[in-house]
């Protein structure tokens, strides 16, 4: 397994747990006040220190004890991986916005459109990052 | 995704070479030793440099390290 695949595994694992939290603990009750509003901006700071702490340690520990295969740059096929996972992104991503440009014409709460873009970008992150997990592990 | 139209002898030529390994072959073409893995199990079809590298490694032209497969039109 190469270097970039296992900071995509922790990148893909620091997603699921963090926002996985985030999602699960989010006090949905009060979300059309001003203290939901609050809760998004209050939660979104631990989910922050979650997936940088365990970025940092996760490529820390493998540039260690790899660090030929660290120093490395993409090679082509990681490019190719990289650029279409990026890509299947895009769908989800457009997606989440359509819904939050449709959901304004509800009046929804700023916190319910905070929510919305959240899991907007945590949804376009997931296939980012799942999908360039199924090319490496394809071999392509 | 479909299987790459052409076959090579990549690992054969490793063998020859010494019994090269896919890292010290990745090193001296400058992917991934995963690359070259994926390239020798043709799951992923190179780029026209990167195939020139390989072939320039071996000392062969491009043909005897890479061969289109005669049943694919």
């Amino acid at each position: 397994m190469s270097f970039r695949e296992k900071i995509h595994w922790a990148s893909f694992f620091a997603l699921l747990v963090a926002f996985g939290w985030y999602f699960l603990t989010y006090p949905w009750k009060i979300i059309g006040t001003a203290a939901g509003v609050g809760a998004v901006a209050g939660m979104l700071v631990p989910v922050t220190i979650i997936i940088i702490s365990v970025m940092t340690i996760t490529a820390a520990f493998f540039a260690i004890r790899t660090p030929k295969e660290a120093n490395l740059k993409e090679d082509e096929r990681e490019r190719t991986i990289h650029i279409r996972g990026t890509h299947l992104a895009y769908y989800p991503l457009v997606l989440g916005v359509w819904a939050n440009m449709i959901a304004m014409f509800y009046r929804l709460s700023v916190g319910e459109h905070l929510n919305l873009l959240i899991a907007t970008v945590v949804i376009a992150e997931l296939v980012r990052v799942g999908s360039q997990l199924y090319y490496y592990r394809r071999g392509y | 995704m479909a299987p790459a139209p052409f076959n090579n002898d990549i690992r054969t030529l490793r063998f020859l070479a010494s019994e090269m390994t896919q890292g010290d072959l990745g090193d001296k073409v400058g992917v991934t030793r995963q690359t070259i893995a994926a390239i020798e199990q043709g799951k992923y079809s190179p780029s026209l440099e990167v195939a020139f590298r390989i072939a320039h490694v071996f000392g062969k032209p491009l043909e005897e390290v890479f061969r289109w497969q005669n049943d694919i039109p």
